[in-house]
């Protein structure tokens, strides 16, 4: 369980230099070197004063099961916001105003990030759990032309539950 | 005199308060809902006037008519069969996007990288959905008259408080999409000519307006997560 510092919140108080004992988190990119880092060490995680430091879990808690009608109703309005965002970005393409085009663009965005939530909690949660394994496996099985094999063959192996 | 009445945002949960009034925009107390301008917008979030609703002693809905809901759901649940229970292209895009972000969370950067791959693969593959403002608009109702309340009534029942959660904010996000879809369709791009867009880039809030709240009104994270929309 190494240590990661989150640059945005970062004071530079530098108190995780101060008491450090490996000198982790003395680097030039900000970013705590993993290698010289302590598992379970949390020094630096208490002394921080802007509370910028936390631990990165080596494992996480399974997803909680859901339902059939859980994951049929997200999904149905999960379907809607990607058609929306689908048509949107069509309006976007089709207008020759520029602000109706930034507009078309803004709906397009905004049901994309309506859509990934509310599938999210259609039980894809956590990468690593077996249902997304399982909707990796099956995408492999049917690839298509141009389908990104690498990439699956990567979190395939990656991530393991 | 008649009571002085409040009005809640559904967006963002501000209350105006008719005996209140906001002294801050000129509008002083004792303000009665209708002598407000239509062109009203919620001090919070800016959403317009449309989306407030009066705020009553309500009694809790009728609790029958939730379980029929359900009922139904679960039948619709039920009823899929392979081909509907099999995401479509747009779905598995949507949800490779939100997995990288998963993977960006615990720091696992080449998996976030073959999670967008995915991502941008199958938004390639998703089909033609339609060209109009029209047919988003269809759809939002859709959402709005029935979509939400099924799935929320499901949810509630199964106490599953992550659907739940994500159900708060979309059902406020599609609320300001609709009245801004609404707006447009009145003034067309004049709504936007002399000001400014924003979209939240955790739950999808659209806000106009010259500058972007502090925090999202809906989802409460920092500015910093709020992106400005430009126009090009």
């Amino acid at each position: 369980m190494p240590a990661y510092r989150n640059i945005r919140l970062c004071g530079k108080d530098c108190m995780c230099l101060y008491v450090c004992p490996t000198g982790a988190t003395n680097t030039e990119n900000s970013i705590i070197d993993a290698s010289k880092c302590i598992p379970g060490c949390m020094v630096c995680v208490t002394a921080c004063p802007s509370g910028a430091i936390s631990m990165i879990p080596d494992q996480y808690p399974p997803q909680q099961p859901k339902s059939t009608g859980v994951i049929a109703a997200q999904r149905t309005l999960g379907q809607s916001k990607v058609r929306q965002e689908k048509i949107a970005e069509a309006v976007a393409k089709a207008t020759n105003s520029a602000v109706t085009n930034q507009f078309a663009r803004a709906v397009a965005k905004s049901n994309l990030r309506m859509a990934e939530d509310i599938l999210r909690e259609s039980g894809y949660l956590l990468p690593q759990s077996g249902e997304v394994r399982e909707l990796l496996t099956s995408l492999r099985e049917k690839a298509g032309p141009g389908f990104p094999k690498d990439a699956a063959e990567l979190l395939l192996t990656r991530l393991q539950g | 005199m008649k009571p002085m009445r409040r009005f809640k945002c559904s967006v963002c949960g501000y209350i105006y308060d008719e005996s209140a009034g906001v002294p801050g925009q000129g509008i002083t107390p004792g303000t009665t809902w209708e002598d407000l301008p239509e062109d009203f917008v919620c001090p919070l979030c800016m959403a317009p006037k449309g989306v407030f609703k009066l705020l009553e002693e309500a009694p809790h809905p009728d609790a029958g008519a939730g379980s029929a809901i359900i009922e139904d759901t679960h039948k619709a649940a039920d009823g899929l069969d392979d081909g509907i229970k099999e995401l479509s292209a747009g779905e598995i895009s949507a949800i490779c996007s939100s997995l990288a972000k998963g993977c960006e969370k615990q720091r696992l950067t080449e998996e976030m990288a073959a999670f967008n791959e995915l991502a941008d693969y199958f938004k390639t593959q998703v089909s033609d959905q339609g060209t109009s403002w029209d047919e988003v608009a269809n759809e939002l109702q859709e959402d709005m008259a029935a979509r939400f309340e099924r799935a929320n009534a499901v949810a509630r029942a199964d106490e599953d408080r992550g659907a739940l959660r994500s159900l708060v904010w979309s059902e406020k996000v599609s609320m300001m999409a609709k009245s801004l879809l609404e707006r447009f369709a009145r003034e067309g791009d004049a709504m936007l000519l002399n000001t400014k867009i924003f979209v939240c880039d955790i739950c999808g809030l659209i806000m106009v307006g010259d500058v972007p709240p502090e925090i999202c009104p809906v989802c409460k994270v920092p500015r910093f997560n709020i992106v400005e929309i430009e126009r090009r």
